[in-house]
């Protein structure tokens, strides 16, 4: 690859042969005799439907005589993609994978509501998805989507730091964990500087989690906002009290999600909160130092509370939509309907997706393949998204983070932060 | 005397090595973290003797072979970008320096002033009107936009080097009957040389490296290789550091490759301009 | 004789002209309308007049964006112009293996803003970086970016100033090597000291670049975007936050585009500001050189 200007072009013959290329390149190839479906969603989904030999829709390609061309996005461009794709006056994608925090009334306005297509063409067992999931796929009233994946938070730990720290069994409550935090905050025999907890600041997710575990809330699903006060006090000061004794990283401000994955990889950190589905990775032995030595388990509730109410842990999903400007939608709800079959979600989930069916966790193949799944099927039972979907819903979400790393750092006072995010939240909260 | 120029010497020497760690101890780090094995990338405290592995690359090949296919499109559109902004930039510099009246005074003004606009809000209107002409996911469509991003520098870069002329040269070559075309092409291309291909690395590198628009305007057959490294580094199942360190090795290449390459022609053009008088 | 009339130029100029209107005037007349709108995904447009530049300008986490975004241009350009110059100068005065330090110079360039970032996390790393590191065994004091802003800012600098002085490098150095050699043959000659020959003919002629490179890497470094968002991401706390990551937020994170579009707007009359002054260099120096 060179390029050489230096060269005598002329511009006739420049625009010449321009004119040529731009031909060649501009025109669209006819598809090949049979259909193709387009689907817009992150490379995951791609990949956990196999290729190949371990293809899961061989048979439906070929029963519908269609291919299936997939363009892939990161996360947050690929619904930034899928929204703009979805207001042009048409679109050439058949499907695409929204997130369930996603849409507002505005948002689901842009998606065909699938109720009646599933009562013509039912999906297989339909009940057996879990019902919260399918009730985030629904805005007023109409189902948009359909639940195809969940990620769902769990607490993580090192079990060999933990030894190493004198601690011989993971919390049981939230005030354990933050003593916890506190003692394996040291500096390991590998020379390693390690802290408790090492959490991301830019998630919504990490501060909900322990405001629920006090039994608050951020926004609930009636949107309600911060319904009990004291409950978000004592998260944020958990969260607090753990940065000032040094049990979260100092560099808590710039911390992303991967750090957290890199970090308890590399044993900097004993103790952190991902979806169950990490495992796999955290224990990867070409990636850790601590193959096998890394567990999850539900992320515990405060001891007032233990026993009397599930901890409500996060849950994020994805669900599958039909574009309403898209060209073939008869071919994208088979695409849909097959996908959603139990065969496929099982498939699915033997490569590393997090099924959305029940009966799922039950199966062996499954079970085998997943050592967290036990407990993940039982988080996921009393899970919910960390907020409902609403216009303002990204505003309010970088409201909280903003005062709640205010509030860890130490720059404000936790009782300030919390009437700073009531305050500045509740104009964003939908009429 | 003789102390002076040893201090010189050292001092250029020291400066020499500040420059060559500066530049390029961020760039090692990213070629050895290719080669570590994935567990001693981010190791801590850092390791720096290890046991080489060329596994990211191999992964790389088999299991992100869409990278790849970036690559080309990467290269079809920085070659097609660069050359469209090179010509339209060199013509439009010739004509700002040989020429001058209120209104072309004023029209570089407006080169210069369009370029104030974000690049993001004008994607906004452009996403529907692309796919309304068919457009998207085209290459030329990455090359219209890449080339316009760079003609105001470019114009106005290549204005700067043309003055540096005589024009004296271009009477000369009048006399003998050439016309603008001709003396563009045999006169004025050869001598700024220089000013075209520093206008030449400045689009190569920004179309190379380019997000915002690819993102925006393709979708698997323009993809160009900055989506893909960007899916590499999408955090749902997972950041294999190794392979996204391979991917940027692999990526960073092809322009280096092309800044040596063009150094000896920079180098060249700008001694055989000196030695006119 | 040729005609010399306007006319005649037309085709030459033509290119240039239908690629930036078609690509950026035309649809800035649609984001001007879009200003006076709320509009966002779903929605049909709302005319709302002015509210958006109002809310945008009250707004005190744009306004700290701005001095911010302020504070880092004029620094980062005006450091990297000096270094920029010196190495071009360094450079000039003949280097052993002058081509290989001349690819190691311009290398930072070709690396992706993306990977240079990932890469300058870990190596700036509070706790484990190996410059930190480095610096900790000479006694140096360190960053402590992810903690303080004021530190953030400056390894944000540093890290803008890597990855563009090879653009500023190059400007500068092509337009040095265009100096004919004869003038220094000249002042040597008529006895100039360096300092006096730096002075008397490179400064002046060096002039003209200086000024494009300046303007330009003004107009690049106020949308600075990707070294603040991929390293601090605005934060602790939106203490880092600068104008573009402000845009960036109400276009792709609210998908509010008549705020977004508002919020472009004040920054190219920001930025517009910032650089007249050298707009205003750059016009002399057009007017001069039309012979």
């Amino acid at each position: 690859m060179s390029n050489k200007p230096y060269a005598t072009i002329s511009r006739r013959a420049f625009l010449g042969s321009a004119a040529g290329a731009a031909a060649l390149l501009a025109t669209r190839p006819s598809w090949a005799a049979g259909k193709t479906l387009n689907v817009l969603s992150h490379k995951v989904h791609q990949t956990v439907l196999g290729a190949d030999d371990g293809d899961l829709m061989k048979d439906w390609k070929a029963a519908n005589d269609a291919e299936i061309s997939w363009t892939t996005f990161d996360s947050n461009p690929l619904q930034d993609r899928l929204f703009r794709e979805a207001s042009l006056s048409e679109t050439d994608y058949g499907v695409g994978y929204l997130i369930d925090n996603r849409p507002t009334s505005d948002i689901a306005a842009l998606f065909e509501p699938l109720d009646d297509y599933l009562k013509k063409d039912g999906i297989e067992d339909f009940d057996d998805i879990a019902p919260g999931l399918v009730q985030g796929m629904t805005v007023d009233g109409k189902m948009i989507g359909i639940p195809v994946r969940h990620a769902t938070q769990g607490l993580f730990y090192n079990e060999e730091l933990l030894e190493e720290a004198g601690i011989s069994a993971p919390p049981t409550t939230l005030e354990e964990l933050m003593e916890q935090a506190k003692k394996a905050t040291f500096k390991s025999k590998a020379g390693t500087p390690v802290v408790g907890m090492v959490l991301a600041s830019d998630l919504a997710v990490f501060p909900v989690m322990f405001a629920r575990a006090f039994g608050g809330d951020f926004i609930t699903q009636n949107f309600e906002l911060v319904p009990d006060l004291a409950a978000m006090e004592e998260g944020l000061n958990a969260l607090r009290g753990m940065f000032e004794a040094g049990a979260l990283p100092r560099s808590y401000a710039t911390t992303k999600n991967d750090d957290q994955v890199t970090w308890m990889q590399q044993g900097r950190a004993a103790f952190t909160v991902l979806p169950f589905a990490r495992n796999g990775q955290l224990n990867n032995p070409e990636q850790s130092k601590f193959p096998g030595k890394i567990k999850a388990i539900e992320f515990p509730i405060s001891a007032a509370l233990k026993g009397k109410m599930p901890m409500a842990s996060v849950v994020e999903a994805w669900g599958m939509v039909i574009p309403k400007n898209a060209k073939d939608k008869e071919l994208a709800w088979k695409f849909i309907k097959e996908v959603s079959s139990k065969r496929a979600t099982l498939g699915m989930a033997i490569n590393g997706n997090g099924p959305v069916r029940v009966s799922t966790y039950a199966e062996k193949d499954f079970v085998a393949k997943n050592p967290v799944a036990e407990v993940e099927a039982g988080v996921l039972a009393h899970a919910r998204g960390a907020f409902p979907p609403f216009p303002e819903a990204a505003r309010a979400q970088s409201t909280l983070l903003e005062e709640v790393q205010l509030a860890v750092l130490g720059r404000k006072p936790v009782k300030e932060a919390v009437a700073s995010i009531i305050e500045r939240v509740k104009p964003m909260m939908p009429a | 005397m003789r102390a002076r120029t040893f201090l010189i010497g050292v001092g250029k020497a020291v400066a020499v090595c500040v420059i060559l760690l500066w530049s390029l101890v961020p760039i090692a780090f990213i070629v050895m973290s290719s080669l570590k094995p994935g567990a001693d990338i981010f190791a801590v405290p850092p390791k720096y003797v290890f046991q080489p592995t060329f596994q990211h690359y191999a992964e790389l090949w088999s299991r992100w072979g869409v990278f790849f296919q970036g690559l080309l499109n990467s290269t079809v559109i920085t070659a097609g970008a660069t050359a469209l902004a090179v010509v339209a930039s060199t013509c439009a510099g010739y004509v700002y320096s040989r020429n001058s009246s209120r209104f072309l005074n004023a029209s570089v003004l407006s080169l210069i002033i369009v370029r104030l606009i974000p690049p993001i809000v004008v994607t906004l209107p452009l996403f529907p009107t692309v796919n309304a002409l068919k457009l998207n996911d085209t290459h030329i469509v990455l090359m219209v936009l890449y080339a316009t991003f760079f003609v105001s520098l470019g114009t106005v870069l290549m204005r700067t080097f043309i003055d540096q002329i005589p024009r004296e040269l271009d009477e000369a070559a009048e006399i003998d009957g050439a016309g603008r075309l001709t003396i563009l092409r045999r006169v004025i291309v050869p001598l700024a040389s220089p000013g075209i291909l520093a206008v030449a690395v400045f689009v190569v590198v920004f179309a190379w490296n380019e997000f915002l628009f690819a993102f925006i305007f393709t979708a698997t057959r323009a993809k160009t290789a900055p989506l893909v490294i960007s899916e590499m580094l999408g955090s749902i199942d997972g950041v294999d550091w190794g392979i996204l360190f391979a991917a940027s090795t692999v990526q960073l290449a092809p322009v280096l490759l092309f800044v040596i390459f063009m150094n000896r022609y920079l180098v060249a053009g700008l001694t055989a301009g000196a030695t006119k008088g | 004789m040729r005609s010399r009339s306007i006319a005649s130029l037309v085709p030459l100029l033509a290119p240039v002209h239908i690629l930036i209107l078609s690509v950026i005037v035309l649809p800035s007349i649609y984001v001007i309308w879009l200003s006076l709108n709320a509009s966002s995904f779903g929605q049909e447009p709302i005319f709302v007049g002015l509210r958006n530049y109002i809310d945008t300008i009250s707004d005190p986490a744009f306004r700290s964006a701005l001095w911010n975004t302020v504070v880092l241009v004029v620094v980062a350009v005006h450091v990297e112009l000096l270094i920029g110059l010196g190495m071009a100068l360094l450079f000039a005065s003949g280097l052993p293996f002058r081509r290989v330090l001349l690819v190691a110079v311009l290398a930072p360039y070709a690396v992706s803003e993306v990977i240079a970032v990932v890469m300058w996390r870990f190596l700036f790393d509070p706790d484990v970086g190996p410059v930190t590191q480095a610096l900790l065994s000479f006694g140096l004091p360190t960053l402590d970016w992810s903690f303080e802003p004021s530190h953030a800012m400056i390894l944000i600098a540093l890290l803008t100033i890597w990855l563009h002085l090879p653009f500023t490098f190059i400007i500068l150095y092509a337009a040095r090597l265009a100096i004919p050699a004869d003038l220094y043959e000249a002042a040597r000659i008529d006895g100039a000291t360096p300092w006096q020959a730096f002075r008397r003919v490179t400064l002046p002629l060096l002039g003209p670049a200086v000024i494009v490179a300046l303007l330009f890497r003004y107009i690049f470094a106020f949308r600075i975007f990707s070294e603040v968002w991929l390293l601090t991401q605005g934060g602790p706390a939106r203490s880092t936050e600068v104008v573009a990551v402000y845009l960036y937020q109400e276009a792709f994170s609210y998908n509010a585009f008549g705020s977004a579009a508002a919020t472009a707007w004040i920054m190219v009359l920001a930025s517009l500001l910032l650089a007249s002054g050298y707009v205003f260099i750059l016009r002399r120096q057009v007017a001069a050189n039309a012979r």
